[in-house]
């Protein structure tokens, strides 16, 4: 009986998945039983060429490949139903639309000038007396077309009737103060692919932290932007936001204990200096003096933490 | 210390997703997608068909993410979904397995031709490279002829080095049932190497 028990854990206790109790248990006997040794030698030699075999690592091209194809398909792709997700979590849904009215005048900007771009270039390309507008060709030149509306034929004649979207590049210019540059800057520290972009876009934005809207795209640039440049510009842009701005705070502390980049924790290190003395700073500092992987980090607070008064 | 924070950083990214925020989403994809492409890719052996699984997979969780609730870690939901997608894939392989271009060896048993074409990359050593590439294609053999779910469990046991218990939790089934389909699998995996050892 025992040494059917141990023939049926003996695969277990390879991959260490008994309990201690059992272990010990399945040990003790196969130090006393010669056959069950032997089984427990050949799994382990079975372990051992199973074990040549790695499974593969995908290579860093298939990965890159895989991310941009995700990429692509997310654009077009649509989360649960709209009404689902208000349902359930209206407040959230709130704070997701504060930013509207920037994203909508972006919008209605690019789509009034689209509209406006294809229409004169119809109106003015119309020949008098020509049923066939020669227009698309030349619209395309400086305006991308990026959907078809509705192709019509008047019935009875050779006139085509072509409705379509166009996205074109605009230029608007002003200072930091006109409203539109700022609302162009909001959208562009979050949605652009281009990291220099929102590098410049954050850059400029730091200028006005007193702002909220700003204050809230700085925080969300240090939250969530995938490049440290960005993400230590917007830290930069925060620092003297640190001592009252309880959110400020706390996304400083985020970026502190859960940043990739050595550099923007050092930054968000530095910053909180000043608040050291507050109950959350002062755990988290806590925990980096006492497990922080980083050396640099972990001396750092300690240090920060020795400056401080006792409390009971 | 660095799983709970992964775990607290996940939280923040998936509120940020379930309120359509898909920059968040796209950071958790990237926390889990090496591992989801490395599964894929083992189990399906083909890297077309490990893409098509990690596409279908990340969109699925997309699409899903505002049902998330929290009552299992992201990695356990993730892992689900690409343990379905790719059960289902080893299912109708298994199905298709019929169509492969098969011969006999020298002792009766059968090879998948296409394993057999030469790896153009050139090899340190020729002759270790070729006992590799045998002892590759032999335990690739071995696995195929597991059931779906006992490939599964080994595979998450083997070679990711999952906990029984998590494995469980993402199979929807009990730790007990995993150590027995783990032990089910090695024991025909033994079988089938038993002339390797």
């Amino acid at each position: 009986m025992k040494c059917e028990w141990v023939r049926e854990n003996v695969t277990l206790h390879v991959y260490g998945e008994l309990a201690d109790d059992a272990r010990h248990e399945l040990e003790q006997h196969v130090a006393r039983c010669a056959d069950c040794a032997a089984e427990l030698k050949a799994e382990q030699e079975f372990h051992a060429l199973l074990s040549q075999e790695r499974a593969a690592e995908p290579t860093p091209n298939l990965l890159a490949a895989s991310r941009m194809r995700l990429q692509e398909a997310l654009e077009t792709a649509e989360q649960g139903r709209f009404w689902h997700r208000l349902a359930f979590d209206p407040a959230n849904w709130l704070r997701q639309v504060r930013f509207s009215p920037a994203l909508a005048s972006v919008i209605l900007i690019l789509g009034f000038a689209g509209g406006v771009g294809t229409s004169y270039k119809v109106f003015v390309h119309q020949p008098s007396g020509l049923g066939v507008s020669p227009a698309p060709a030349s619209a395309s030149n400086d305006a991308s077309i990026t959907g078809i509306r509705s192709i019509t034929q008047e019935p009875g004649t050779n006139k085509i009737d072509i409705k379509y979207d166009t996205v074109s590049t605009l230029e608007t210019q002003g200072s930091m103060n006109d409203q539109r540059i700022q609302q162009l800057l909001l959208f562009a520290a979050r949605n652009n692919y281009n990291s220099g972009v929102r590098m410049d876009s954050v850059d400029l934005l730091t200028q006005k932290p007193d702002v909220s809207q700003v204050r809230d795209a700085l925080i969300y640039a240090l939250r969530y932007d995938t490049n440290p440049g960005v993400r230590l510009k917007a830290l930069d842009g925060l620092g003297s936001f640190v001592k009252d701005d309880v959110h400020v705070r706390d996304a400083v502390l985020e970026a502190l204990v859960n940043d990739s980049n050595p550099g923007v924790r050092t930054e968000a290190l530095r910053l909180i200096e000043p608040v050291k003395a507050d109950g959350s700073v002062r755990g988290v500092l806590m925990t980096l003096a006492a497990k922080d992987q980083s050396t640099y980090i972990k001396s750092q607070a300690r240090t920060m933490l020795a400056q401080l008064p006792e409390i009971d | 210390m660095a799983g709970q924070e992964r775990r607290i950083d996940d939280t923040i990214l998936i509120r940020e997703a379930q309120r359509g925020n898909r920059a968040a989403f796209e950071e958790l994809v990237r926390h889990y997608d090496q591992a989801v492409l490395r599964l894929a890719l083992h189990l399906t052996g083909a890297e077309h068909d490990a893409q098509d699984v990690y596409q279908d997979a990340f969109l699925k969780a997309y699409k899903n993410i505002g049902s998330f609730r929290f009552e299992c870690s992201f990695y356990t939901w993730i892992y689900r979904i690409v343990t379905n997608l790719c059960l289902d894939h080893l299912r109708k392989k298994n199905v298709r397995k019929e169509d492969a271009p098969v011969a006999k060896d020298g002792n009766g048993g059968e090879y998948n031709l296409l394993e057999q074409v030469p790896d153009g990359r050139a090899g340190a050593n020729p002759e270790r490279d070729l006992m590799r590439r045998q002892l590759e294609a032999r335990i690739s053999g071995a696995l195929e002829k597991l059931t779906p779910r006992e490939r599964m469990v080994f595979e998450l046991k083997h070679y990711h080095g999952l906990k029984l218990r998590t494995v469980g939790e993402i199979l929807h089934t009990t730790e007990e049932t995993a150590k027995n389909t783990l032990f089910r699998a090695t024991q025909k995996l033994r079988g089938a190497l038993a002339d390797m050892r």
